[in-house]
């Protein structure tokens, strides 16, 4: 249909402004759902990471009552104390995976001598290969090494990489000893003063 | 052409099969077949845009100017996928997570411009509606199809519940881009030869 340059230009700018009122509206009325359903899965994370089993609990309510945000430098990282009494910590991390960021949390324990678990929060890896990092064997592998020295595949506390997904299971490990090289050096510094 | 309810079903779900059919949106049918669950996802997802998207465009269809018409499907389109994605995120977080990029990705979907354009364009609202769901249900059965076969052999699971009673081992080749190919030349060639065979059928009688 042949139509006039003042109708279209008129046409198209009321198209644009009712369908950007909608995604307004829709957004708006969705927007605080998202943002608990975020906090909520980054809460269970670092429950996670610190070894506390958040299966059949109010992880967010938990999460309110035990564990207290830190600061070191521009590092945020959570501490709470475990039932027995002693101290864990979860500090987040970031690097490159095969194909973007990964990010996550590692827990640490108290004296900073073992890791006691990992969780992901952000990984772009190929779904059912390398986005199997976040499956639960692949992270309960990490519980309780050691960090003395580089973590490497094999051995009595080594880490099995998932088949088919090499690179994505060497660059968590590189991230990881990169992790314990220098955020984790800085915050256990930063505790210690 | 005739465009009664019975005709478009047949149509959209068989003869112009959206994917087997006519080769469109295989981008998202190689990329989330992996698993049952988010290949429904993604079906439903792609029913809700095209359907109302169809429905949109169709009641609009005697005002929108034909020479900017394309930038109004984008933007009718864009608009509902919008919607979908942060329905998900609102409501399936999880689901949201796994699916990753590939919602937003459902704008890029052939299939949905396809309809808007060959479609909702010529015809009344409701009529393009349905043209427009069973589109999307067209798609969503291939889909799942393909998931069906690819989850099964390559996990051993449907919807995450394991099947493997054979104790067979996994093909990780399914689990891959590749197995998806293989499923969709597969379900191609079987489509196609029951179409044949129909059609020496009618040339014969």
């Amino acid at each position: 249909m042949k139509k006039g340059y003042i109708y279209t230009i008129i046409f198209i700018m009321a198209v644009s402004i009712v369908f950007s009122g909608l995604l307004a509206v829709v957004n708006a009325a969705f927007k605080n759902r998202i943002e608990i359903n975020e906090k909520a899965a980054g809460q269970k994370s670092i429950l996670y990471a610190m070894g506390f089993d958040s299966e059949g609990m109010d992880a967010v309510d938990f999460f309110e009552q035990n564990v207290v945000e830190r600061k070191s430098g521009d590092v945020a990282y959570y501490a709470a104390r475990t039932a027995e009494g002693s101290m864990v910590y979860a500090v987040p991390f970031a690097g490159s995976g095969l194909w973007g960021t990964i990010k996550g949390y590692i827990g640490i324990d108290g004296s900073f001598t073992r890791m006691i678990g990992i969780a992901f929060t952000e990984q772009n890896e190929t779904p059912g290969l390398g986005g199997r990092i976040d499956e639960e064997w692949y992270k309960e592998q990490f519980r309780g090494i050691s960090l003395e020295g580089d973590v490497s595949y094999g051995g009595d506390s080594g880490i099995d990489a998932i088949t088919g997904a090499t690179s994505t299971s060497n660059a968590v490990l590189n991230i990881l000893n990169e992790f314990m090289s220098t955020t984790l050096k800085e915050v256990e510094a930063a505790g210690e003063e | 052409m005739k465009n009664d309810l019975r005709t478009v079903f047949y149509r959209n779900l068989w003869k112009e099969n959206p994917v087997i059919r006519q080769i469109l949106g295989i981008c998202s049918a190689l990329a989330v077949t992996n698993r049952v669950d988010n290949s429904l996802v993604m079906g439903i997802g792609l029913m809700f845009v095209t359907a109302f998207s169809s429905l949109t465009l169709s009641a609009l269809r005697n005002s929108i100017p034909d020479r900017i018409r394309m930038i109004v499907q984008t933007l009718v389109i864009a608009a509902y996928v919008i919607i979908v994605d942060i329905l998900i995120k609102a409501g399936l977080p999880e689901i949201s997570k796994a699916l990753g990029p590939y919602v937003g990705l459902i704008i890029t979907n052939c299939i949905i411009m396809g309809r808007a354009e060959a479609f909702a364009r010529k015809n009344p609202p409701v009529i393009s509606f349905f043209d427009g769901l069973f589109a999307g249900i067209g798609y969503t059965i291939i889909l799942l199809c393909i998931a069906l076969v690819r989850e099964i052999l390559g996990f051993g699971t449907v919807f995450g519940y394991n099947v493997n009673f054979l104790n067979f081992t996994n093909w990780t080749i399914m689990v891959v881009p590749p197995g998806a190919f293989f499923m969709i030349a597969i379900l191609i060639w079987i489509s196609s030869g029951a179409m044949d065979r129909r059609l020496r059928k009618k040339e014969r009688s």
